[in-house]
């Protein structure tokens, strides 16, 4: 028994994959990296050589963090990750001088003590000890893990993990363990979860009578405008919306002319990048603003005054353009301008 | 996460202030009871029952306890000085059209949940009931809190979970905000304890068994699982075999009431 | 022609004194977890409970045995009740709640806003002319919401999980009433919209997806499935309200899917 549970530790951490060994061989370089420093500074005998004992103490530091860290590879039975930590921490105590790094080394002992009582307890446990490593293993197979790509490689092993295990492996697992579980059922139900409020009073009573397909046409339509209306509503704030930031930093420096891109980009989201534009259009569409080209041919954007509105509005002289953008130019048009703020604030709150 | 749970936590010394029209709840002595009943009809006392059956219904679909404090509150409210009648009576409907035992779990806080009385058997071949992919995951953290004894850091299951490509920092296809479900809504449920370790720095959390589970789970059934998975004689885990074995009440369904 | 009731199955007769049994409880307790089931599943069900704790099943007695049930769930406000499916025309069990309470209204299977919008589809479907409304329209409904909008994604989110939890059917993004959510909301829907709601001219239950007389004076409505049953094997089909000519394609009688199995 003992023989083939062994056999199953050997084999977990390589199936348990990055995370696992990737802390083993770090705890282990630790190690070295601390031999090596030891040494020289361990010849200088300065006791007030500072930065040896800010080396210590994280040293220290971090010798505790990964015993708490690890703890469940620490407590398996098959290695003897805590003698090592305690041998490294041995080494270490030659230099310890200063009241600080005791503690630290009081501190240690105390996560290593505790450490080796529940490691203690394994051992004399009644029967037969149960390893988690072991556990999730025989899961991952009960569940139906794909191991083809066993041994092959450890980049593979480092996210797509999931990849293994198929779609309904957590549905196999569920039924098969229904019956641990004496759950009642739940009730369900639709009626009766909502306040029961007449519909509101645009339905026509005398429908049924008429001509059902004419009665439809005529409903539809008015439906669509109610939808239309609303949808306009909110793009005609939005416009204004923008004009009004147009406006404001047109008389900030009436001088100095504003770009178009610095304008409508949002750095800090291409979709409101979009929408910008798209409401920026309706300014120039209604004559409400005017984009034209400064002297290095880039586009600029600028409110028109009161006064010349009725001019432009009336003036039959239109030129269309089409602005195009993606996420590509998007990032792009940030780098070239260096665009670091948005100047058209998103609207607040209400989606959050 | 950390607020949600501690107020979570916090909740129960709070209850007593929120119950305000129903500032001393104290259970009504028998000859209160008694004489209550006598102002009141069958009918009266028994629709009454069924209201309570339909709330605890309700707030049992979300799996979370009932309290006395809310059952008071919003169903039985000016019958209140017959409450342990009432409760009789609904806990009656429960067992005799159900087949559901509603239990109290905190005699304390006075909590009560439903679980089902009816043994376990695989539905009828053209019926598909829907399996819920959570249970899988919290028969998981409940057999490893049972095999290693009953209390474990919560590094263990995390460690665990990730092992079965379940990473409690990342949103899971099936079981999204992981850590939320285990440390929350499990914890919400009464399934899992989720518990500070004192003096630990930084800070540890370990996970206990809840009362839920105490009532609804069967260690009997988990370790004849365990056994078939690791091949194993259930036999050979001595400790946890004479657990599973030692409280009937949670190993073995009792049998709902004929008639 | 039979007419198929959505009542509840039949009589009060006698069976009032009878007691539930473990074989019952069970079939309640499947029904809770299911909601809905077709009566070949509903048969093969009330087997499956029988014989599971060894009680005789006569196989005529499923209305009987779920009379039992019914008698011990009315005084909890609850019903197993039967209906009909709108698709195929095949009988289906569901468990419905019956009361509208304050203590209802807590349930939170859903939140207040996708309430609201599940009404709206509901309101959208009870005025449109053959029971369907296409996921854009809903869509669009949610701009006049009351409570806390809905954004596209939660609104399509919303409505997978009003199909998955079987309110809704869907295909090809037209969305119609499930069978389930008739048989529970059919009183709901009958108050309601009682000056918008129709009535099939064959079985006299309510009805969403159907075809429509087109005499103007007529315009009667009747279920897919019933037409079929109704108009099989006449030559020339003509309204049985008003005699014109009908003018619509009868569709094939569904065979249900599992009658070959028996």
């Amino acid at each position: 028994m003992r023989k083939s549970r062994g056999g199953g530790e050997e084999e977990a951490p390589r199936q348990n994959g990055a995370t696992g060994r990737r802390r083993g061989s770090q705890l282990q370089s630790d190690g070295v990296d601390g031999d090596s420093a030891i040494g020289p500074s361990d010849l200088q005998d300065d006791e007030n050589d500072m930065g040896l004992r800010r080396e210590i103490r994280s040293k220290y530091r971090d010798l505790i963090s990964s015993v708490q860290q690890n703890r469940e590879d620490m407590l398996s039975p098959s290695n003897n990750k805590l003698t090592d930590v305690l041998e490294h921490a041995n080494r270490l105590f030659k230099d310890v001088r200063q009241t600080r790094e005791a503690a630290l080394d009081a501190q240690l002992l105390v996560v290593a003590t505790d450490l080796g009582k529940e490691k203690a307890s394994q051992l004399f446990a009644e029967g037969n000890a149960f390893d988690t490593a072991t556990f999730a293993e025989h899961l991952l197979s009960f569940m139906g893990l794909n191991r083809l790509e066993d041994e092959e490689d450890e980049q593979q092993n480092e996210r797509g993990a999931d990849g293994y295990l198929p779609q309904d492996a957590w549905h196999r697992l569920a039924r098969r363990t229904e019956c641990c579980f004496r759950t009642a059922p739940t009730f369900h139900y639709m009626m009766g979860s909502f306040h029961a409020e007449p519909p509101p009073p645009k339905q026509r009573i005398e429908r049924q009578r008429k001509v059902p397909s004419a009665e439809a046409k005529r409903i539809m339509p008015t439906q669509l405008k109610k939808m239309e209306e609303s949808h306009q509503e909110a793009t005609e704030k939005e416009v204004e919306r923008i004009l009004g930031y147009l406006k404001s930093y047109h008389q900030d420096d009436p001088t100095s002319p504003i770009s178009y891109y610095e304008f409508v980009i949002d750095p800090n989201s291409f979709s409101r990048t979009v929408e910008n534009i798209f409401h920026t259009s309706f300014l120039i569409r209604d004559g409400l603003a005017r984009m034209y080209l400064d002297s290095d041919e880039l586009p600029c954007i600028a409110p028109i005054e009161e006064e010349e509105e009725v001019a432009a509005a009336e003036s039959s002289n239109r030129k269309q353009c089409i602005v195009s953008i993606s996420p590509k130019t998007w990032k792009e048009l940030i780098d070239v301008f260096e665009i670091t703020d948005t100047m058209i604030q998103p609207a607040t709150a209400e989606d959050e | 996460m950390t607020n949600r749970k501690r107020l979570s936590s916090t909740q129960t010394p709070s209850q007593s202030r929120d119950e305000d029209d129903d500032p001393t709840f104290t259970q009504p002595s028998t000859s209160q009871v008694q004489r209550g009943l006598e102002r009141l009809s069958t009918a009266q006392v028994d629709q009454r029952a069924a209201e309570v059956v339909q709330y605890i219904l309700m707030k049992d679909q979300k799996k979370v306890p009932v309290r006395r404090t809310d059952l008071v509150k919003h169903v039985v409210k000016d019958y209140r000085n017959i409450y342990p009648e009432i409760m009789k009576r609904a806990a009656r409907s429960f067992d005799q059209v159900f087949g559901l035992k509603l239990v109290e779990i905190d005699t304390k806080n006075h909590m009560y949940i439903l679980i089902n009385k009816l043994e376990y058997t695989e539905a009828a071949s053209s019926i598909s009931s829907p399996t819920n992919p959570k249970r899988a995951l919290l028969f998981v953290i409940l057999s490893v809190v049972f095999m290693k004894g009953g209390v474990v850091r919560e590094n263990l299951i995390w460690n665990t979970l990730k092992k079965l490509r379940v990473d409690p920092g990342e949103k899971h296809e099936e079981f999204g905000d992981v850590k939320k479900l285990v440390t929350d809504e499990f914890v919400r449920q009464r399934y899992l304890e989720y518990v500070r370790i004192p003096h630990t720095e930084p800070i540890e959390y370990e996970f206990h068994w809840g009362q839920r589970a105490d009532a609804e789970v069967s260690r009997a059934k988990i370790l004849q699982f365990m056994g078939q998975l690791h091949e194993q004689d259930p036999q050979s885990w001595t400790q946890q075999y004479r657990e599973a074995h030692s409280s009937p009440s949670s190993a073995q369904p009792s049998t709902s009431s004929q008639r | 022609m039979t007419s198929v009731q959505l009542a509840v199955a039949s009589g009060q007769s006698g069976q009032m004194s009878r007691q539930m049994g473990d074989n019952h409880r069970r079939f309640l307790q499947t029904m809770m977890s299911i909601g809905i089931v077709d009566d070949h599943g509903a048969k093969a069900l009330y087997q499956h409970c029988c014989e599971t704790h060894n009680v005789q099943c006569p196989p005529d007695r499923l209305d009987d045995f779920i009379e039992t049930i019914n008698s011990k769930l009315q005084p909890l406000f609850m019903q197993i009740r039967k209906g009909m499916s709108e698709d195929n025309g095949q009988e289906h069990y569901a468990l419905v709640n019956m009361a509208q309470t304050d203590v209802t209204r807590m349930s939170s299977d859903y939140a207040d806003n996708e309430l609201e919008l599940f009404k709206k589809t509901l309101e959208l479907i009870v005025g449109s002319e053959n029971g369907t409304v296409s996921s854009t329209d809903i869509l669009n409904s949610t701009d006049s919401m009351t409570t806390k909008k809905l954004k596209k994604s939660e609104t399509e989110h919303l409505l997978s999980r009003l199909v998955h939890d079987k309110w809704l059917n869907e295909t090809k993004g037209e969305y119609t009433l499930s069978t389930r959510c008739i048989i529970e909301m059919e009183p709901y829907i009958r108050t309601m919209y009682q000056d918008q709601v129709s009535v099939c001219h064959i079985c006299h239950t309510i009805v969403f997806q159907c075809q429509i007389c087109e005499n103007p004076i007529c315009g009667i409505k009747i279920h897919n499935p019933c037409v079929a049953r109704y108009f099989k094997g006449r030559a020339e089909p003509r309204c049985p309200a008003c005699n014109d000519f009908w003018p619509h394609e009868i569709p094939e009688i569904r065979r249900p899917r599992s009658q070959s199995r028996r």
